[in-house]
């Protein structure tokens, strides 16, 4: 093992880990706000994917321009499911909200199996994006290093829009105390449909970046679920930060395990949140009110 | 008295003409197993289904005065549904006969059933060399093809033609432990060597550490021991790094829907093993496709076909024995030989109840290349029954009784 | 019995549901699936004590169901052919793990303490892959048998199932003991506000554990009878989509209920059995079925039967 591969593996620690701080920044949000846990969430991400392949397959085959579309598509969508159905959920113990994202993965997953049939569909690297870069002591694919810029953007967008506007204030307000909001004067319902969709958005926008790396079919958000659960709950459910450093330390465990012993790196990650949990229960950057 | 004679003997007509059903020709019930809904739902699913039913149509419907009767089930790909419907299907269907089980483990469990019931199972489209080894028995049989065969004949032909130093990626399960094993077994025997293997977490998404280690360690050709979405995957991310520019790359499994699936340009110029193609030059091979064809508007894969071959030789079988016991079929089937669109020629081994055939070799087309839909695959090479199937000795089957 | 006075509704409910299981192994689809749905009853009663009387929602009880049925058919297979002393084997060891990791997760509550429980199954769920020798790996465990029990010739399917029966009958009487016991109550008490509950004296985490194992152990009971139904142990026994599965039979049915679970396990089995003969996408209308049964029902389908029939049970 030479330090060359280990830096590789690094890197590509990185590439898993941003795909699921995409992932996991919308789980968190939605969860820290709507107090949702969203099953449906990898089946969002997959069906970001589908949106790009339909846009690039069937009216215009642009890479950068299903990259943007597909995202406000899942996002609109989100806010569709949010407004016309979560909302009437909400006065529900948590366990049946999860029941029904439950129900709507399965419907979605279904959904896309039933057009674009099980084996999945094509979708390459764009043009653009193709071949190596040399970074001088090792070749490393464009597109890789594109995600990783991308995500960083993206995660420093989001950080940025929380922290820094006043709508941001707003969310991160109502995800401590709704109601108070409420009692405010703001409308909370429309600032909820905003943060769903949000957080579908970036599902999305994870869709849309993964798509060329893997295979594209209605069950490839299944195994991210679990793994974003993992994320969120290491990072502190509610804590954007907490997704951010979650993401990357979880992809980084993956990356290390697979150096050291591939079978076992999918579980090193359970085993790192059950000890992490033990000694450190609310995560990273959770909050103690989150427990329950 | 004669009136009560004549009484009698009326209601003995009655009562016979009542009863005579049950002695009359119990229907002959054929059962497909398969994946509908799951991952293998493309490549098996309906068009195994179809297969079978163009089968016993193409065979008249009836044998031996008997109706035939046919029906299917899915078990998604998994073990413990298979494991159900296969009762369901021996003891509530009264299947005489059940067909195709995608998914080793899910055969396996099907294998067991068909032995306490005693009634025959026919696997097409799954490929665990243990059908035929440590847990074959009298009423199982292997059809299509299995581990063995795709990793020996790829292995032996690549390492004749491709290149001599080999790496390897392979799927962390049994069947890819199986394929391994077979693999560098053929490369020995050809003179060539593996340069180091790596194992991967069945469904892992992310091969490049896998790939980067191989390209370091620049081998001829690149054998990726995986199937399906890991197939994809691997490939994928091989091609991304530019693995392809150096190294040739050999699959275990890769049907025409992968290649569908993921485009054409991710597979050019790869090769694998298969039973069977739509473009092999064998006698009855085009009729076959064109009926298809004209049926279903695509061709056939070498799963389709197998079922097709193996529920025409299954009812073949029962005419030569005379009877629908499936005692009486097994001793038909045991060392048949014959010839159709599929094997030619077949021959259903007595030891381990494998058909064994020939194999092909097939080269992916470049996009250049393809003229048609589905004309994904050239075959490139041939090799024959005896060094494409293990040797009797070694398979580890000890073959019971009934 | 310690459930109070048999009212009249009680009785003619209880003979009719009693009734409907002896005659159900003849209208099911096949006897087998109402051996099936009999064990995951079993599972989802097991399941309930933990999710809707102590309130703690845990995602890695297809450890234990995983654990009982291994153990059940590595004895039946390797040690001696015993079915009592392979559903032994297996309870011992489901509630072992039981108490293991319950006492490493009943420090931490809500999502965290679901995720602990995930956690840990999917560890076991890794060492079954991994050690083929043992647990046959990604194959399962082939050739489990199913041997006679005194005079009950157990390979008959339907004797078998009057057998499960039996048996699920007698755990359904004492886990309806169990929550009716003071034991029972005070899970509910500290389900209800633990700060209270602790405040009066009880040892909360006491009674989480207990209610743990004792959940493992009938889990791990359902899991040794799934490894005689089958003959055969499968590795997704132990995969966390079968903890799903009984979290959503649990709820579909009505949690906190005991008999809500039951119903659960029957409609979704049966119902997914049934859709799937005549559909490739089942998937698709039982997502839709259990969304409409959040929006529609509340309480589950017992909260329906109990709402619209005016039921007292």
């Amino acid at each position: 093992m030479n330090i060359q591969f280990v830096i590789m593996q690094l890197f590509n620690g990185l590439i898993m880990g941003s795909i699921y701080v995409l992932l996991s920044l919308g789980l968190t949000i939605i969860f820290g706000m709507l107090g949702i846990i969203n099953f449906a969430h990898g089946a969002f991400y997959m069906f970001g994917a589908f949106v790009a392949y339909t846009i690039m397959a069937y009216l215009i085959p642009n890479f950068w321009v299903a990259l943007i579309v597909g995202p406000i598509v899942m996002a609109i969508f989100g806010a569709a499911c949010e407004a016309f159905i979560l909302r009437r959920l909400y006065n529900l113990p948590p366990l049946y909200v999860m029941l029904f994202t439950f129900g709507l993965m399965l419907v979605l997953q279904d959904f896309i199996r039933m057009i674009y049939g099980a084996a999945g569909v094509p979708f390459r690297t764009p043009s653009s994006l193709d071949g190596s870069i040399n970074l001088g002591f090792m070749f490393y694919p464009k597109y890789r290093i594109f995600l990783i810029i991308i995500t960083s953007m993206c995660s420093l967008g989001v950080w940025l829009f929380l922290s820094k506007t006043k709508l941001g204030a707003i969310i991160r307000a109502g995800t401590d105390n709704s109601i108070m909001v409420d009692a405010l004067g703001i409308n909370i319902s429309k600032i909820f449909t905003l943060v769903f969709g949000m957080g579908i958005g970036l599902a999305g926008l994870a869709g849309v970046l993964a798509a060329p790396l893997q295979n594209v079919s209605h069950l490839m958000g299944v195994d991210f679920l679990v793994d974003c659960f993992v994320v969120v709950v290491v990072g502190g459910m509610g804590s954007i930060s907490g997704s951010i450093v979650g993401g990357l330390i979880v992809g980084e465990i993956i990356a290390f395990g697979v150096m050291v012993w591939p079978p076992m790196a999918h579980t090193l990650i359970y085993i790192f949140m059950a000890a992490f949990l033990l000694i450190r229960p609310r995560g990273l950057f959770g909050r103690e009110a989150f427990h329950e | 008295m004669g009136k009560t004679i004549q009484l009698m003997g009326i209601i003995v007509l009655i009562l016979g003409f009542i009863v005579s059903p049950a002695f009359s020709a119990e229907p002959l019930k054929i059962a497909t197993l398969t994946d509908m809904s799951g991952p293998y739902a493309e490549l098996a699913g309906w068009g195994n289904i179809n297969a079978a039913k163009m089968a016993i149509e193409d065979f008249g419907g009836k044998v031996l005065g008997m109706d035939i009767e046919y029906v299917y089930r899915d078990h998604q790909c998994k073990a413990d549904l298979a494991n159900q419907k296969a009762i369901e299907l021996y003891e509530k269907e009264r299947a005489d006969v059940i067909f195709d089980c995608p998914n080793s483990a899910s055969g396996l469990a099907v294998t067991n059933q068909a032995l306490k019931y005693k009634k025959i199972f026919i696997a097409v489209t799954s490929g665990t060399t243990r059908y035929t080894g440590d847990l074959c028995n009298r009423y199982t049989f292997h059809y299509a093809y299995n581990d063995y065969v795709l990793a020996t004949s790829a292995g032996m032909w690549a390492a004749d033609n491709l290149g001599k130093k080999w790496y390897t990626i392979t799927a962390d399960y049994a069947w890819g432990h199986d394929l391994l094993k077979h693999f560098s077994a053929a490369l020995q025997k050809r003179g060539g060597t593996l340069l180091g293997n790596e194992m991967v977490p069945l469904g892992a998404s992310d091969f490049s550490p896998f790939i980067i280690k191989a390209m370091n360690a620049k081998p001829e050709v690149l054998a990726l021991l995986n199937a399906g979405k890991d197939t994809v995957n691997s490939t994928k991310q091989a091609v991304e790094f530019g693995l392809r520019k150096q190294t040739k790359i050999v699959h275990a499994l890769l049907f025409p829907e992968d290649i569908k699936a993921a485009g054409p340009e991710v597979f050019a110029d790869n090769y694998v093993t298969a039973s069977w193609d739509w473009k092999v030059d064998q006698p009855g091979v085009k009729e076959f496709v064109a009926k298809w064809m004209k049926k279903f508007g695509r061709p056939p894969n070498w799963f389709n076909a197998g079922n097709y071959s193996a529920v025409t030789q299954y009812l073949l079988a029962v005419k030569r024995a005379g009877s629908k016991d499936p005692q009486a079929v097994v001793k038909a089937l045991e060392g048949h030989r014959f010839s159709d669109f599929f094997a030619s020629p077949g021959y259903i081994r007595p030891e381990d109840h494998k058909r064994v055939g020939k194999a092909y070799i097939l080269r992916a087309k470049k996009p250049s290349e393809i003229k048609e839909p589905w004309d994904y695959f050239q075959i490139v090479g041939v090799v024959p029954a005896e060094q494409a199937y293990q040797d009797v000795k070694e398979t580890g089957c000890k073959m019971g009784d009934f | 019995m310690n459930k109070g006075v048999w009212s009249k509704q009680k009785v003619i409910v209880v003979s009719a549901a009693l009734l409907l299981a002896i005659i159900f192994p003849h209208i099911a689809p096949y006897i087998a699936l109402a051996s099936e749905i009999l064990i995951f009853a079993l599972f989802a009663m097991a399941f309930d004590l933990m999710l809707g009387y102590a309130g703690m929602l845990s995602f890695g009880h297809a450890a234990f169901f995983g654990l009982g049925a291994y153990t059940a058919g590595v004895i039946l297979k390797d040690l001696y052919p015993s079915v009592p002393l392979a559903l032994l084997g297996g309870v011992i060891v489901s509630s072992l793990a039981g108490f293991i990791i319950g006492f490493l997760s009943i420090r931490r509550r809500g999502i965290y303490f679901t995720m602990v429980t995930l956690a840990f199954a999917q560890m076991f769920y890794f060492i079954a892959f991994k050690w083929t020798g043992l647990t046959g790996g990604d194959d399962g465990l082939q050739r489990v048998p199913r041997p006679s029990l005194g005079p009950l010739d157990l390979k008959s399917q339907i004797v078998f199932y009057y057998f499960l029966l039996f048996s699920v009958i007698i755990c359904a009487i004492i886990l309806l003991r169990i929550v009716n016991s003071p034991f029972g109550k005070t899970l509910q008490a500290q389900r209800e506000n633990r700060n209270r509950a602790m405040s009066i004296g009880y040892d909360v985490d006491k009674f989480k554990l207990r209610a743990f194992i004792i959940s493992a152990f009938f889990s791990g009971l359902a899991g040794g009878f799934y490894a005689l139904l089958l003959n055969f142990v499968p590795l997704n026994s132990l995969h966390w989509t079968n903890s799903g599965e009984v979290v959503v039979m649990t709820i579909t049915g009505g949690m906190g209920t005991l008999f809500g679970p039951v119903l659960g396990a029957v409609c979704i089995i049966l119902l997914r059995d049934i859709i799937s003969n005549y559909t490739e996408s089942w998937t698709f209308i039982m997502g839709m079925l259990f969304m409409a049964a959040v929006l529609g029902f509340r309480g589950g389908i017992i909260g329906i039967l109990r709402n619209k029939l005016r039921l007292t049970i």
